[in-house]
């Protein structure tokens, strides 16, 4: 494989050309645009650029530039790389000078929308390597493209998924050691009592000397105030957001589920991750007055329970809206981010070791008890969005909320009076469960079981 | 040993009969990460959860699904459907995802009134150790107030001598296996293990002294290549009967039914609680334990070495993500170290998977030239 063809090197090439269009595009300049991408790559823009969310899709595209941009200049500038996981603080790195954090499932999905054969190469290289085929397409997908050793090489890994996804966590460990780069981890103690953790923070300072000493350097108090003012700022936002989903119809677009942890899993920390999640709550805001809403009328209002899927945006998250399905959110966005005490270095730390500990993932799968923590969750969230209905998308690697999802959805039904539709399918792959099978379930589950009740 | 072929299959032998009947308690456990000891000490049977007679997991699909081990579905079902009800509690721990998946279904639907998690860090380092140390006083204290027996560190200090024994003794089976010629068969080293996991440490201790005295002077089996087993957790004893049945003999494992469960068990501390989780914590050769490859990976070398194996064979239950990634190291480290491997993805107990196993096994043996 060339150099020119590994993930991060091709999805930065094409976010490249953000940079070329123009602030406001027009419907006929989309069209033009449409027409010379590649089919795979066609929906997924095509949703994106959607009259209702193209202004912020451009300010997010905007965003995944930069991030990309800070990764490469990083490296130019001699400073260091961290490949993380989507549950790991982007906000941490942040706090250290001449550090950024690219994220594997934000890679991988980036190169699903954004790439012709929509990152199925790495995939299969990975498994040509003995990989199993059961591994985690989120992460795989990307990791396959590092395992090429012709894409962007990220100078260390910081794995947090010890303690709530083995598969991922395995993988971290495996890619660490096939590129000869360092593994800094933080395991979630399973364990959700004081001393739990208090071990977990205990853990977690441990994680933010080492961090310290491969970077060789201090955290600075300031830097870190700057840093974690601006991810408080986020977190204000994130809660305004949550709360614009509780009308009805919601005035939030399904989009923006996505693009709410699109800037949480990035750039965390910054500037850029306030302002869209600000513009998002303005849009939200503006909609909300002018009472729009994509379809005639709000059918059913969807919480999906773990992931959604991610390899036709088009097929689904615009497709549920022309359909007057909501998707409130998923399991993604249930991080419930609190605002971060910036007295000192120790007040700061904490704060983030407490957010870190309730990051998704970590929170439900990392806790005693994988389905209570879940369904806590997700009871709570349900009742507070008014949804009427749940989706577990039953991505087929995730084998934790596989094992929980009977006793969640039995459980859901008994608490909060409402169905749960169990999919199967890949969420980063398209092979395993076409985009319109997925659909035609969705489609009679709210036909014959939403709309009946 | 003919005793033992039909109590090794068996879930409720009649070890455990016998111990029902007389009024004893018994505790279910499934990971090698559970300090046995400590049950022990409280007088109480320690009996490994195993998944013998599975023909169907209807039940284990329902809780768990397709995507979860079937190793873990087996056990779900035949908790489920009652085969297991004359365990008194269970002991979870946070092994892998499966295995929590398994346990907390069980228990969703059981409701044991003795249920205790006993959660074991995934690495080791002092602060993990110190954190193991306390959820080994708490396992401790539990079973302590439920049972209402005074676990002593006597108690614990006598269970931790009558392992030491056992371990020593069924190294000794393992040099048995492992000379030449072996005077004892892979699948009779799995029925001995799997039938001492469910009973009592000093019980197996006699039961390992009666078996050395009639395998020590036992005929050789024949065979055409040695082989050493490595991988995800199985109690298959016809596993390893049908790899036999090859012409291949199991000279040595890194199983968690096998040596991973007691070669290395060291410890220094003079305290009782510090010194289980020395043991445990430090010697888990499991990929569970993160940032550990290289021990697991020598350990096995080490192992192959000793038993002077022609081969190795990687196998794993569909969906084990834990020995799904690790085989990708172990094959090429194996190989690199000159001995071949064979990589067996496999449903556990699969009766439908035995033709294909022994050809794929029949094929590699024609490729090591035997």
């Amino acid at each position: 494989m060339k150099p020119y063809e590994g993930l991060i090197n091709r999805v930065y090439e094409i976010f490249s050309i953000v940079d070329s269009l123009p602030e406001r595009i027009s419907d006929e300049e989309l069209e033009g645009l449409l027409h010379v991408l590649p089919a795979d790559m066609r929906n997924t823009f095509g949703a994106f650029f959607a009259p209702h969310v193209r202004p912020i899709s451009m300010e997010l595209f905007g965003m995944v530039k930069k991030w990309l941009d800070g990764a490469h200049e990083t490296k130019r500038s001699g400073g260091k790389v961290f490949l993380v996981p989507f549950n790991f603080l982007p906000e941490v790195i942040f706090c250290f000078e001449g550090a950024w954090p690219i994220t594997s499932e934000v890679l991988s999905s980036l190169g699903v929308m954004a790439l012709e054969g929509q990152g199925e190469r790495y995939w299969d290289y990975a498994m040509g390597l003995g990989l199993p085929d059961f591994a985690c397409s989120a992460n795989m997908i990307e990791v396959g493209s590092a395992l090429t050793e012709s894409d962007f090489t990220p100078d260390a890994i910081i794995s947090d998924c010890f303690g709530s996804c083995d598969i991922n966590s395995k993988t971290h460990e495996f890619l660490a050691r096939y590129m000869d780069i360092p593994l800094l981890f933080l395991e979630k103690t399973v364990d959700n009592g004081e001393r739990g953790v208090k071990q977990y923070y205990k853990y977690f300072f441990k994680l933010a000397e080492e961090m310290e000493e491969f970077l060789g350097q201090e955290l600075d108090e300031e830097r870190m105030r700057r840093v974690i003012g601006n991810a408080n700022k986020a977190s204000e936002l994130y809660w305004e957001l949550w709360d614009l989903h509780k009308f009805k119809p919601c005035p939030v677009p399904n989009l923006f589920s996505l693009f709410t942890y699109a800037a949480r899993f990035t750039m965390w920390g910054t500037e850029d991750a306030v302002r869209i999640m600000q513009t998002m709550v303005d849009t939200a805001k503006e909609r909300l007055e002018r009472g729009e809403y994509p379809a005639d009328r709000e059918v059913a209002r969807s919480l999906w329970t773990y992931t959604s899927y991610y390899f036709d945006m088009g097929g689904l998250f615009n497709w549920m809206e022309d359909n007057g399905i909501t998707h409130l959110g998923d399991g993604l966005d249930l991080y419930f981010p609190e605002v971060v005490d910036l007295t000192s270095r120790e007040t700061m730390l904490t704060g983030l070791a407490e957010i870190a500990r309730n990051m998704p993932m970590t929170r439900q799968m990392g806790a005693n008890s994988m389905s209570v923590q879940w369904l806590d969750d997700v009871t709570w969230a349900a009742g507070e969005l008014g949804a009427d209905c749940c989706i577990y998308c039953g991505h087929h690697s995730c084998k934790q909320t596989w094992s929980s999802a009977t006793v969640v959805r039995s459980e859901l039904m008994k608490r909060q009076k409402i169905p749960t539709l169990i999919l199967q399918g890949d969420s980063w792959i398209r092979r395993m469960t076409p985009m319109s099978a997925l659909q035609e379930s969705i489609e009679e589950f709210v036909k014959n079981v939403v709309k009946q009740r | 040993m003919r005793t033992l072929q039909c109590q090794s299959t068996d879930l409720f032998t009649e070890y455990v009969r016998d111990w029902k009947e007389k009024g004893g308690k018994v505790l279910g456990y499934a990971c090698v990460a559970t300090p046995v000891e400590l049950i022990e000490a409280a007088g109480i049977l320690p009996y490994r959860i195993k998944a013998f007679g599975h023909p169907d997991t209807e039940l284990g699909d329902a809780y768990l699904a397709r995507f979860n081990c079937r190793f873990c579905r087996s056990c779900l079902q035949l908790g489920l459907e009652g085969s297991y009800d004359f365990l008194d509690g269970l002991v979870e721990t946070n092994g892998c995802d499966h295995l929590r998946g398994m346990f907390e279904n069980w228990q969703h639907v059981k409701k044991y009134d003795f249920f205790h998690y006993l959660k074991v860090p995934h690495f080791l380092r002092e602060d993990s150790l110190e954190y193991f140390v306390e959820e080994l006083s708490l396992m401790r204290q539990a079973i302590s107030e439920y049972f209402g027996v005074d676990i002593t560190d006597e108690k614990i200090m006598r269970a931790v001598d009558i392992y030491d024994e056992v371990f020593a003794k069924l190294k000794k089976l393992y040099a048995l296996r492992e000379k030449v010629p072996p005077a004892v068969t892979g699948a009779e080293v799995m029925q001995v293990l799997c039938t001492g996991s469910s009973m009592m440490g000093e019980d197996f201790s006699a039961m390992l002294d009666e078996v050395l005295a009639e395998k020590a002077g036992a005929s050789p089996p024949d065979y055409k290549a040695r082989l050493i087993i490595m991988g995800s957790a199985t109690d298959e004893v016809d596993l390893i009967a049908d790899i036999e049945s090859t012409g291949a003999l199991i000279a040595a494992d890194a199983l968690c039914f096998g040596s991973r469960a007691f070669w290395k068990r060291e410890g220094e501390s003079a305290d009782p609680m510090q010194l289980l989780a020395e043991r445990y914590l430090g010697y888990l050769f499991c990929p569970r334990m993160f940032t550990e490859y290289e021990r697991r990976r020598d350990y096995i070398l080490e192992t192959a070495r000793r038993a002077g194996v022609d081969g190795a064979i990687i196998t794993y239950n569909k969906f084990c993500d834990l020995h799904g990634v690790e085989a990708v190291s172990q094959r090429a480290d194996l190989e690199a170290a000159g001995i071949p491997v064979l990589v067996l993805e496999k449903d556990y107990g699969s009766k439908a998977d035995t033709g294909r196993i022994k050809t794929r096994v029949q094929a590699f043996l024609e490729r090591l030239g035997k």
